[in-house]
């Protein structure tokens, strides 16, 4: 072989590798990333194991990512990275769905798939994955803070910030069942904010039982929210007289729930919120058609709103004192 | 003392007081819960976290400097105290003296980053802070501690009383800890040599060092002892949260910016006073809880609390002035 042929077999070689390449990443896995509040805290660290492990199960390259600090425009500039990589589909627990608008317009436009967790209201998805029903999400709290009450008395309603969505519309719905359902209860004041902070919570609930000496019930809405409300009501040793019902991670409230002080709180597993996110973009991915009653691959099966773009499965959490060491276990 | 009141009369601390005093009078004609003891030991507990951060950063803004990072400071020390305290047991002492330790080795190292290099110190800060904060969320996976030790979980309770409605208060941990560091901090600055070098370097840095200050020492000083009331704030916390969790102090900062600006402490340095920190950090709580006892919802409460800050620091600034105008036609 002269120097000629050598270099016709070498350049013959660079075209076939470059021609190849295109097929070669069709080939490839699918990539999504998941695009999370916060990185670093217990309830997204399982919300990945969910993540990966559809992922392993689907031939997904499936990963997660999160802000350093709950801010959306540091959201904003993940995303935009994501669609710079161009990712095949982006993955949102959105923080303010005004702000991440935009940009994931522009991803879709890219050709992006969207898949939201805990954004019904996110404009610019494909689909909104919820493991609860929002309305009985909040009534199934507002029937347990009632029996805890004997259906009569004041009390009052906690949530993150008067903004956060999610939790105003359970806010919403279980005040509103209150009035349909137990006549004989009263919120003694409007909502409160502060439920993300166990410190805020707190505060709020040392001044709000002095400003209502008459209240029977706490309801939580936001995972500090329970927590901040129970150690007040436990240093006042106030357990007995107040009940306190509301969205709580299981390992930070056993101790209050083993006291009795938090009746009962109520949760999604976020390991399965993970997994669904995944798996309803396996099922966009495949071009499968989805509408009511379409089976979620390890899930089962789901109902869906087509023209409002949201998929449910129904899977509450409930923990007390029976299921609390056993989720505990389960690493939540 | 006339003389001694005129002067402050025209002070800052005045005005904040009166402002406080009139929103005082108000809640408790108007609520029955404000002017209870029962209430003030409530604030007292409630605030003392963020109190005796701010008593730290006074010293730091007098001195001319500020700091930021002092939330994961406090994380850190937190952090790494209960992980050791579960593991080994350890006492009240240990534990306090190791959250002391930590804070003050963080604080030192933004004392030499920032003295050495000669970097703006609010630059250094947020740098540090996020190196503080990220290491700390890295290395523990911002996994939790839910148990903590029994013995500081049930925390200190001296004086306990129990009233009629069969609920307790007294003096506790937070309580005690806030009047020591305040304690410790008025006489650090009024009452050694060290602390009139601190209000002379904030003052004018040129001065000072013209002067023949040791000002890489003093800066040492400031910055440790920032890191030191952020160690205790730390553990008080822990011990009301019941918990420690890496992420819930960061973002803290400018409540407790808020109160010790709010008190008269200048940004440029060289002013600022403990008893005006105490007062901005009470108009900042009787704000808050006053408008919850008022019945006040909380859709409206925010913006009440924004007008409150406003007119007493409209009220601070319109006496300053008149003085000056009085100085002029003199």
């Amino acid at each position: 072989m002269n120097r000629r042929q050598t270099l016709k077999l070498l350049g013959a070689t660079a075209i076939a590798g470059v021609a190849g390449l295109p097929n070669m990443a069709f080939a490839a896995a699918k990539e999504m990333v998941v695009v999370v509040k916060i990185a670093g805290i217990p309830w997204f660290n399982a919300l990945e194991v969910g993540v990966k492990k559809a992922g392993g199960e689907f031939g997904i390259n499936a990963s997660m990512v999160g802000p350093s600090s709950v801010d959306p425009a540091q959201q904003v500039k993940l995303i935009e990275d994501l669609i710079a990589k161009k990712v095949d589909v982006i993955g949102l627990v959105p923080l303010d769905v005004k702000v991440t608008e935009p940009v994931l317009k522009r991803a879709q436009a890219a050709g992006i798939k969207v898949i939201t967790h805990e954004g019904p209201e996110q404009e610019g998805r494909d689909w909104n994955v919820e493991l609860i029903d929002s309305v009985v999400f909040g009534e199934v709290q507002m029937q347990r803070l009632a029996k805890e009450m004997g259906e009569e008395g004041e009390y009052v309603v906690y949530v993150g910030t008067l903004t956060t969505p999610l939790h105003n519309i359970w806010a919403d719905s279980a005040i509103a069942y209150q009035k349909k359902n137990y006549p004989k209860m009263k919120l003694a004041a409007d909502r409160f904010p502060g439920a993300d902070v166990t410190d805020d919570a707190y505060k709020t609930t040392l001044d709000v039982i002095k400003a209502y000496p008459n209240l029977k019930g706490i309801l939580g809405f936001g995972s500090q929210g329970p927590i901040g409300a129970g150690n007040a009501v436990r240093e006042k040793k106030l357990g007995k007289k107040i009940a306190v019902v509301g969205t709580v991670l299981p390992s930070q409230a056993k101790s209050l729930i083993d006291e009795g002080i938090v009746r009962e709180g109520f949760l999604w597993n976020p390991t399965d919120a993970g997994y669904a996110m995944v798996a309803v973009a396996k099922l966009v991915l495949d071009g499968k058609e989805i509408k009511d009653g379409v089976e979620v691959p390890g899930l089962g099966k789901a109902s869906v709103d087509v023209a409002k773009k949201q998929i449910k499965v129904e899977k509450i959490m409930k923990i007390n004192k029976e299921t609390v060491d056993a989720l505990i276990a389960g690493g939540l | 003392m006339p003389e001694n009141f005129a002067r402050f009369r025209r002070s800052h601390e005045f005005w904040l007081l009166s402002v406080i005093l009139i929103l005082v009078v108000g809640l408790s004609v108007m609520t029955e819960g404000f002017l209870t003891l029962q209430n003030l030991f409530d604030l007292l507990t409630s605030y003392a976290f963020l109190g005796i951060l701010a008593s730290g950063l006074l010293v730091v803004l007098i001195s001319g400097g500020i700091d930021i990072s002092f939330t994961a400071t406090a994380s850190i020390a937190q952090y790494i105290t209960m992980l050791l305290a579960n593991k080994y047991g350890l006492n009240w002492f240990i534990v306090f003296a190791m959250a002391s330790v930590v804070g003050i080795a963080l604080g030192a190292i933004n004392a030499v980053l920032i003295d050495r290099l000669n970097i703006s110190s609010i630059i250094v800060s947020i740098a540090t802070l996020n190196i503080f904060y990220g290491l700390l969320v890295f290395i523990t996976g911002g996994k939790y501690i839910y148990s903590l030790p029994p013995w500081f979980s049930h925390g200190i309770y001296w004086f306990e009383y129990v009233d009629a409605d069969e609920i307790s208060y007294g003096i506790n941990l937070q309580i005690l800890a806030l009047a020591v560091m305040f304690t410790l901090t008025w006489l650090i600055l009024n009452r050694t040599n060290i602390g009139r070098q601190i209000y002379a370097l904030g003052g004018n840095r040129e001065a000072a060092q013209r002067l023949g200050f040791n000002v890489f020492r003093l800066n040492i000083l400031v910055y440790c002892y920032m890191g030191l009331t952020a160690g205790v704030a730390s553990l008080i916390q822990a011990q009301l949260a019941q918990s420690v969790a890496p992420t819930v102090l960061v973002g803290k900062e400018l409540d407790v910016l808020a109160a010790v600006v709010l008190g008269g402490a200048s940004l440029a340095g060289g002013v600022g006073t403990v008893f005006g920190t105490i007062l901005g950090l009470t108009l900042l709580a009787v704000m808050q809880n006053g408008l919850i006892l008022l019945g006040v919802s909380s859709y409206y409460s925010q913006f009440f609390v924004g007008l409150v800050i406003l007119l007493s620091v409209s009220a601070t600034a319109l006496s300053a002035r008149r003085k000056r105008k009085g100085v002029m036609t003199e």
